[in-house]
């Protein structure tokens, strides 16, 4: 073994974790012989040793309480939230579509309005006009909600979480609550944000999609992480035929 | 009498993620010193350690169902988390914080420089000469503090470190020896800082 050879074991020489024997000895043997090798051996183990103390004076050095309590508070909400009471799982929008994806939906969406609207046309000029309420209104940005990201009409699922039940067929309800795709996202319980208001009594709804701070939670009685509490969270707000919002519910 | 088992860390955390609240306790404190040690090494700053402990934990929180146990064990994943996390600090405060001018090889301002030679107790105590060793090691480059204080200051085995650093073990292995010789050039300058203090490396011949 010449000392190019000992470098390469020093290391491990000193760390006493070279598990074979023979090269182990081989190793030693050579410094037997070569002072400088000698000396590097010994320099390694110095400061390993050197390094040793250093780890024994920082054996007791932890994070603060103040770290625990915070991280602590942190699992709390986090399980709170997780536990809310009438957790519904929804089919989650798809986050990265790929641009080819969008364009085909938004063509297909452009076709059927165009199918939908020559239908309609036609059938208004030979049937008697319809009761407005049948008709969704379009979307309206009440004071109480902030800047909608998109809106979008009630499906069948959100009519069954807001609307009156008993409208619905018990077999339909069930089987919008079961209907969801491979992803879902979880939900609160609606929060009426009108005392005493009935939400059921109500006709007309519509959700609109929406992202709040974090704090926003707090107003419900939700839990607040104060480490997220900027953060935006979506949530999707009930407006009524008059525009205004009635309910809310939080989305992770 | 037999022994009360003790969880595993992927039975904790299986537990945790599920809200139990005595298994994340359980967790935190078998690996809040570890997290918490590594990172006051890596940047010299107990408040960046703190901060580092608390993001790793609530990072674990939340996506601790990330965690595979068969690629490694839940210490090297969280010191890999505590790894990124310490650099992303120490760059946001790098304007702040930098005491030592370092080139790309370690090349660095001595450290004797920067430590006062007016303290009586000089290097004679221990406490002075563990504080020598820490600031040598915080004036390596990260790469190979990050070794050296994985390797050497928390025990972890070459591939454990591999998987926290996210690179071959033979990188580890070459840092590791890379970063012992700079440390010692570092020690030996800190403690002879006008003699240029020779290494025995220097002078072996390696025919």
């Amino acid at each position: 073994m010449n000392c190019q050879d000992f470098e390469k074991l020093a290391l491990a020489l000193a760390r006493n974790s070279l598990l074979d024997n023979t090269t182990r000895e081989q190793g030693l043997t050579h410094t037997e012989g070569c002072e400088l090798c000698a000396a590097r051996l010994a320099e390694e183990r110095a400061l390993l040793a050197r390094v040793r103390a250093v780890v024994a004076e920082l054996a007791d050095e932890e994070p603060s309480a103040r770290v625990d309590a915070a991280l602590l508070a942190a699992f709390r909400a986090q399980t709170a939230a997780t536990a809310s009471p009438t957790v519904i799982p929804m089919p989650s929008r798809p986050r990265h579509w790929s641009t080819w994806k969008v364009a085909a939906v938004a063509a297909g969406i452009l076709i059927l309005i165009s199918v939908m609207a020559i239908f309609w046309r036609s059938k208004n000029s030979f049937s008697p006009r319809r009761e407005e309420q049948s008709v969704l209104p379009t979307p309206v940005i009440t004071p109480q909600a902030p800047a909608p990201k998109q809106a979008e009409p009630m499906t069948g699922r959100d009519q069954v979480a807001v609307e009156q039940p008993k409208n619905l067929p018990k077999r339909v309800r069930r089987r919008a609550s079961v209907d969801s795709s491979d992803e879902a996202e979880v939900v609160t319980r609606f929060f009426p944000l009108r005392e005493g208001e009935d939400l059921t009594a109500l006709e007309n709804l519509q959700l609109v999609r929406v992202e709040l701070p974090g704090s926003a939670l707090s107003e419900v009685g939700l839990p607040v992480d104060p480490e997220t509490a900027n953060e935006p969270v979506k949530a999707d707000v009930v407006l009524g035929q008059d525009g205004l919002a009635r309910a809310i519910r939080f989305i992770r | 009498m037999t022994k009360p088992m003790v969880p595993s860390d992927a039975e904790l955390l299986r537990l945790m993620l599920a809200g139990d609240e005595q298994a994340f306790t359980a967790l935190y404190r078998r690996h809040k010193g570890h997290i918490y040690r590594f990172a006051l090494l890596m940047s010299g700053q107990a408040s960046i350690a703190e901060e580092v402990t608390q993001e790793v934990f609530l990072a674990l929180l939340r996506k601790g169902d990330r965690y595979d146990p068969a690629r490694g064990s839940l210490t090297a994943y969280l010191c890999g988390a505590a790894r990124n996390q310490v650099l992303l600090l120490m760059e946001h405060e790098r304007p702040y914080v930098q005491l030592v001018e370092e080139s790309d090889d370690g090349e660095a301002i001595p450290i004797a420089q920067l430590i006062s030679r007016d303290d009586p107790l000089g290097d004679c105590t221990r406490k002075e000469a563990n504080r020598l060793v820490r600031q040598a090691v915080l004036a390596l480059p990260a790469r190979y503090r990050e070794v050296i204080v994985l390797c050497d200051f928390q025990e972890m085995s070459y591939a454990e470190a591999a998987l926290a650093l996210d690179c071959p073990v033979g990188t580890v292995n070459s840092r590791l020896h890379r970063g012992h010789a700079l440390l010692l050039k570092k020690l030996r300058a800190a403690v002879m800082p006008d003699s240029a203090a020779p290494d025995a490396q220097g002078m072996r011949c390696f025919a």
